[in-house]
């Protein structure tokens, strides 16, 4: 086991010297060779080091700062290092762990790697700027020593970002518009997010876990996690075509993030037609042409286009539209239309119906106007005219025969 | 050469119509006939309230269901009405004059200073005050044991048409005691007179209504190929049967009593093409529907009484 581990450790330290094209090649070549420049290159390196793979670092102020410390022992016996951190301001502390424990010393056998970690904690009032400090160890007749350059910064404060994946979508007023935004916690701590919307008067926000179909109004985020959200926003119901930004936040107790959506609303014509004073009845005279006043109005939220007014009379009615067609009807605009009806002579008294459309572009309403129909009372007068007739021939009667 | 007359015509008009109107009431003939119509009538808006009770939900014109509904075995109340009072109208005139001249009190009447003109006016006044008494107090009634039985008021609408309907009545009672006035003048035996009277009744009450068709087919020969003649058929038909009383009366409590008849007559589809059918007419329309009807009676009504005034006029009373 020993020697082949041996060699294994000396096949790596000649991979290192010899660079990727010695690897390539130590694999093709035979093991004898391998062994002897192993041994070589062993004696060249024989030797105790104090290592870091990062002598310059920085942190932030206020944090503990941590680093690894690597004892290497090359070809020599077991060889004890005693450890000390030399160089710190008045205040600092640190400590030495190794497998977990605090330890002042370490022992690494031959051709041995012992991995230790520095703790440096420096008081919470410590100023910003460069601090250098060396690491000391004493082995026997031997100094290690491992100088450390450390910068303290600012600390950098949490940070919330909110990162939608479509930030303007365009849709109808009847629709609901879903961004998928991405909440990124970049600060140190985990933390509970608020979440906020600021959305035009009327519109109607929520916010979803993605996949999910409970509200939410918070939500934690992990440090340095990312957690999926769905908001949803539904428009005011007469909201006019345009585009409307919304403005999402989300905020912990120390961060804020913010993004602006767009929500684009496409415009819907929506015509509302009703008969005079809002009835949807009224008499008429068969024969006799009867004007009514109906109102067209577009109650939807974009304009009506080439509007046409129709009807569809009982058989022998004429029914006329002034005016018979509206180019353009603006959102909230009213139109009176004047809607002459004109009932067939042989129409018999009572109700009728006489369906009333008008017809855009995509976009249409119908009314259903009752007309009660009377009749013409030429014939009450010829009834009259009967009765006066035999009054008169008993009048005559009277004075031809009368008083005898 | 006619000498010149003096004073009114009408002196003693009240008097003679007011004592007539009294002698009716106060007559076993009269008593019999209206407990005739009284019974029959009351019968069938008993039967009619039951049936309306139990069968209707809701009903605008509930009230009037009372009038125009009928409940097997027994015909409606305006059916009745309509059968009737012809003969209530012929009860009283049959003998108005005729009588007169039978008991030989016409000429002592006469050497009264009262005119022909008073005498014959005043015998037709009191038969129609005894009408009108009868029909109100029917009307009444009705309307009473209808409020009482079915438990609701009539509504203002169904008052107009009830009191349109009490009109119609009176001048078709109006038309049949002119009739019976007319016979009681032209013939000198009250038998006589009300037999006539009676057999124009049942000619108008019962055969008018088969024999319409049958002149109409007369003057019109259907032509199975050619439909305007399918038209005029019917349009002969109806204007054949309007000759009759009875069928003029009829048509008026119809568009008086169902608001919802529309018209009178022929009717053809393209006029009822998106017609909401069922929806009461307004009562200015009803009533205008009715007025040819009502006017042609008012008119024959003043025409009978004409031909019996002048009749009564050019005849010998001295006997």
């Amino acid at each position: 086991m020993f020697p082949h581990g041996r060699f294994a450790s000396a096949f790596a330290a000649a991979a290192l010297a010899a660079a990727g094209a010695a690897l390539t090649s130590g694999i093709a070549v035979a093991q004898t060779p391998v062994a002897a420049t192993a041994t070589q290159a062993g004696e060249d390196r024989q030797g105790l080091w104090l290592t870091t793979p990062f002598p310059e670092l920085t942190a932030e102020a206020g944090s503990e700062i941590t680093m690894t410390l690597r004892l290497a022992n090359v070809g020599l016996p077991p060889q004890r290092v005693s450890f000390d951190v030399s160089g710190l301001p008045q205040g600092w502390s640190w400590e030495i762990d190794g497998g977990g424990q605090a330890v002042g010393a370490a022992i690494a056998g031959p051709d041995e790697t012992v991995e230790l970690t520095l703790e440096v904690t420096p008081p919470a009032d410590a100023d910003v700027g460069q601090y250098d400090f060396t690491v000391t160890g004493e082995a026997d007749g031997q100094s290690l020593r491992l100088p450390i350059a450390l910068r303290l910064t600012e600390a950098e404060p949490a940070r919330l970002t909110l990162e939608p994946t479509l930030p303007a979508l365009r849709g109808s007023v009847r629709s609901t518009f879903d961004f998928q935004v991405a909440i990124t916690n970049e600060g140190r701590d985990d933390t509970v997010v608020n979440l906020l919307a600021q959305a035009p008067a009327g519109f109607e926000v929520t916010f979803k876990q993605r996949y999910g179909s409970q509200e939410l109004t918070s939500l934690p985020v992990a440090a340095g996690k990312t957690e999926n959200i769905t908001v949803s926003v539904s428009p005011a119901e007469n909201t006019p075509a345009g585009q409307y930004p919304v403005l999402i936040r989300a905020a912990s107790e120390s961060a804020t993030g913010d993004a602006q959506l767009l929500m684009d609303v496409t415009g819907r014509p929506t015509l509302s037609l009703s008969g005079p004073e809002g009835r949807l009845s009224g008499e008429a005279v068969a024969g006799e042409q009867r004007s009514f006043t109906f109102t067209l109005a577009n109650t939807g939220t974009a304009a009506a286009r080439s509007v046409s007014m129709s009807a569809s009379p009982p058989s022998g009615w004429t029914v006329t539209f002034e005016p018979d067609e509206i180019d353009e009807l603006q959102p909230g605009q009213r139109v009176e239309v004047s809607v002459g009806i004109t009932p067939s002579d042989k129409a018999i008294a009572g109700d009728y119906v006489v369906p009333v459309r008008a017809n855009g572009d995509g976009v249409s309403d119908n009314a259903s106007f009752r007309v009660t129909v009377t009749t013409s009372t030429v014939w009450g007068i010829v009834g009259l005219g009967v009765i006066a007739a035999a009054v008169v021939v008993l009048a005559v009667a009277v004075t031809r025969y009368g008083r005898r | 050469m006619r000498r010149r007359r003096e004073g009114s015509p009408f002196t003693g008009l009240a008097a003679v119509a007011l004592k007539e109107a009294a002698d009716h009431m106060t007559s076993a003939r009269i008593h019999l006939v209206m407990l005739l119509v009284l019974l029959t009538a009351l019968g069938a808006v008993y039967a009619t309230i039951g049936e309306i009770k139990q069968t209707f939900s809701e009903d605008q014109f509930l009230f009037l269901r009372v009038f125009t509904m009928a409940q097997d075995p027994l015909p409606s109340f305006v059916g009745f009405l309509g059968f009737l009072l012809p003969l209530v109208a012929i009860a009283l005139g049959f003998d108005a004059i005729n009588g007169e001249y039978n008991r030989r009190t016409l000429s002592r009447v006469l050497s009264q200073p009262i005119y022909r003109d008073a005498l014959l006016t005043g015998k037709y006044l009191g038969g129609l005050i005894v009408i009108a008494i009868c029909l109100v107090t029917l009307w009444l009634l009705v309307t009473g044991l209808g409020i009482l039985l079915l438990g609701l008021p009539p509504s203002a609408e169904e008052i107009v048409r009830g009191l349109a309907f009490l009109l119609a009545s009176f001048v078709y009672a109006g038309v049949w005691l002119a009739v019976a006035l007319l016979f009681s003048i032209v013939f000198r035996a009250p038998a006589t007179a009300a037999l006539a009277a009676l057999t124009v009744w049942l000619l108008f009450a019962i055969f008018w209504s088969m024999l319409a068709p049958l002149i109409a087919g007369a003057i019109v020969t259907v032509d199975p190929l050619n439909p305007t003649t399918a038209v005029a058929h019917a349009e002969w038909q109806t204007a054949i049967s309007r000759i009759s009383p009875n069928m003029l009366y009829g048509e008026m409590t119809l568009a008086l009593l169902s608001p919802e008849t529309r018209t009178l007559g022929l009717v053809f589809a393209s006029q009822l093409h998106q017609a909401l059918l069922g929806a009461p007419l307004p009562v200015s329309e009803s009533l205008s529907l009715i007025w040819p009807q009502l006017a042609g009676m008012v008119a024959a009504l003043v025409v009978l009484f004409t031909i019996a005034y002048v009749t009564f006029q050019r005849q010998e009373i001295r006997a």
